[in-house]
């Protein structure tokens, strides 16, 4: 029994092809990550996933309860203050109004939001704050599925490793699941149980890897070895580092 | 920034107001001494007139009347030309429909309107308001849809993502967006309802301040023409400043957060 499950899906813009044949799969627990070079359709393929954009092709089965999705340009409403924001989530969830503060508040220390930070609308946060916020939004209504959409790309090294421990530690606690897009390969050894690479032009994904060992385990070297190894060794991550072909061509 | 905070930052920017009203008065004082009392009146003479006219029943009325007809014209326009242009908005075709149609509306001048409803509806309100209606639609169909076509798509899937259903998307996310530019195109159109309230009650007969302007002219009375137009004026600032700014400003907050309090930048 898998959370998700993607068989044959295909995507068109305007008639310009971005998928095909995507077959993928996530098993309960599991954090597969998603890598491929920029404009080869990773996050339309998150969108078709969880619903928001409509497949051209393909079926798409979700065993998970409930989902939530972290933004690549964090998505955050330039009306609503940083709570507001996080709230927005909360009450769309069905969460009630007592619960929902003390969420807030656990939320926003977990991402380290100042209460001050909470107060102010996006545009008086930097880049960063606004991806913590949009992280503290979608962890905020305790999804059993993420879709995490380079959701660490504005951060800090620091924070940067802060934000990943805490998405291995809930994982490893069994109660999350989830897609995890990135362009960073050891972002992606550190994080999930198996990579997954996606086409350059979208055409299928190329293969699967799996880092050694269980994310909570693997340490820093393992991590660093794997990569290498990847990088030197694997052809399958030959154009990981590519810019979008399509335009080129 | 706290509520109070902003009221006392809304009554401030009041001083620039007055600071222009003076500037005004000033001009109008120079005109009135170079060409004499027959053509220009002084503003402190025409203060006066006001003044006689505020302690009438019958001016009390006569502006109540124009006051009334402006803002229901604006009212409909509003809840007309917002409908019809968050349509336009979602979707395309009615876009493509009603985007002639409003060149049309925009290419007639006012006082062909008036001719017509004074033919259909007589010197009544119903005349005041129709014709108040097609010369602000446009302006209010396309702030409508401009806002909802320039709005954040992100936005859109964010809402849905986290399980927002179409009539929530719509309400908290899709129309949240067009005030951006639907507040100034309401703001434009309360204008044009109370010039066109007034020149359709003049041209019609309608009574109301149109009416009285048409009196003051057939008297030669330049005070009183200067204090009935002052008045207009009067009226559409109170309605402006009571009616659309408090709410402009409170769903504009978030635009004023990153800026300093005062004058300086
Ligand atoms: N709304 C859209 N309309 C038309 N084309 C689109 C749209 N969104 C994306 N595309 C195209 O689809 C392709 C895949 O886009 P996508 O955003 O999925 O890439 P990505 O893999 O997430 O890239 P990145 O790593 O840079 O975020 C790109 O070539 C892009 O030009
Ligand atoms: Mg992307």
């Amino acid at each position: 029994m898998n959370v998700l499950e993607l068989s044959n899906v295909g995507h068109a813009y305007l008639g310009r092809t971005i998928l095909e044949g995507i077959n993928l799969r996530v098993a309960p627990g599991e954090i597969v990550a998603l890598v491929g070079p920029s404009g080869c359709g990773k996050s339309t393929l998150a969108h078709i996933a969880a619903g928001l954009t409509a497949a051209r092709s393909g079926h798409i089965t979700r065993g998970y309860a409930r989902h939530a999705m972290i933004f690549q340009d964090s998505a955050l409403m330039p009306w609503a203050t940083a709570a507001g924001n996080i709230d927005y989530a909360l009450r769309l969830s069905g969460a009630k109004r007592r619960d929902r503060h003390a969420r807030l508040v656990a939320v926003a220390d977990h991402v380290a939001l100042t209460s001050e930070d909470l107060a102010k609308y996006p545009i008086e946060l930097s880049g960063g704050m606004r991806q913590r916020v949009a992280i503290a939004r979608a962890l905020a209504i305790q999804p059993d599925f993420m879709y995490f959409d380079e959701p660490f790309t504005a951060l800090d090294v620091a924070l940067r490793r802060r934000m990943q421990d805490l998405v291995i530690e809930t994982c490893a606690d069994g109660n999350l699941s989830g897609l995890f897009i990135t362009h960073d390969l050891n972002e992606a050894a550190r994080i999930a149980h198996r990579v997954a690479i996606l086409d350059t032009r979208g055409n299928g994904i190329l293969g699967h890897r799996s880092p050694p060992g269980s994310p909570r385990t693997r340490t820093d070297t393992q991590v660093f070895d794997w990569v290498q190894n990847a990088l030197q060794g694997d052809p399958i991550f030959r154009h990981i580092h590519d810019v979008d072909e399509r335009q080129i061509a | 920034m706290t509520r109070a905070h902003r009221i006392l930052e809304f009554l401030w920017s009041g001083w620039s107001g007055l600071a222009a009203l003076c500037l005004l008065a000033a001009v109008w004082q120079a005109g009135h001494e170079a060409y004499g009392p027959f053509i220009l009146t002084s503003p402190l003479e025409t203060i006066q007139a006001i003044g006689v006219l505020a302690s009438s029943r019958e001016a009390w009325e006569i502006a109540a009347l124009t006051l009334q007809r402006a803002v229901s014209g604006f009212a409909l326009v509003a809840l007309a030309g917002t409908a019809l242009g968050v349509a336009g908005g979602y979707s395309p075709a009615t876009m493509r429909l009603v985007t002639p149609l409003i060149t049309v509306l925009m290419g007639v001048p006012p006082i062909a309107w008036i001719v017509l409803a004074m033919i259909w509806f007589g010197g009544s309100d119903a005349t005041v308001r129709v014709v108040i209606v097609i010369s602000a639609l446009p302006t209010v169909f396309m702030g409508a849809a401009r806002g909802i076509t320039t709005r954040d798509p992100v936005l859109d899937k964010m809402s849905e993502a986290f399980g927002a259903g179409a009539v929530r998307r719509f309400f908290g996310i899709g129309l949240r967006q067009t005030t951006t530019t639907l507040f100034p195109a309401f703001a434009l159109a309360l204008g044009t309802s109370f010039k066109v309230a007034v020149m359709a009650e003049l041209l019609s007969n309608a009574g109301g301040i149109g009416g009285a302007l048409a009196m003051a002219r057939m008297n030669l009375d330049i005070a009183q023409a200067l204090a009935w137009v002052s008045i207009a004026v009067i009226l559409l600032i109170m309605v402006e400043y009571t009616l659309v700014q408090p709410v402009k400003s409170e769903i504009d907050r978030w635009r004023h957060a990153a800026q300093p309090w005062g004058v300086k930048r």
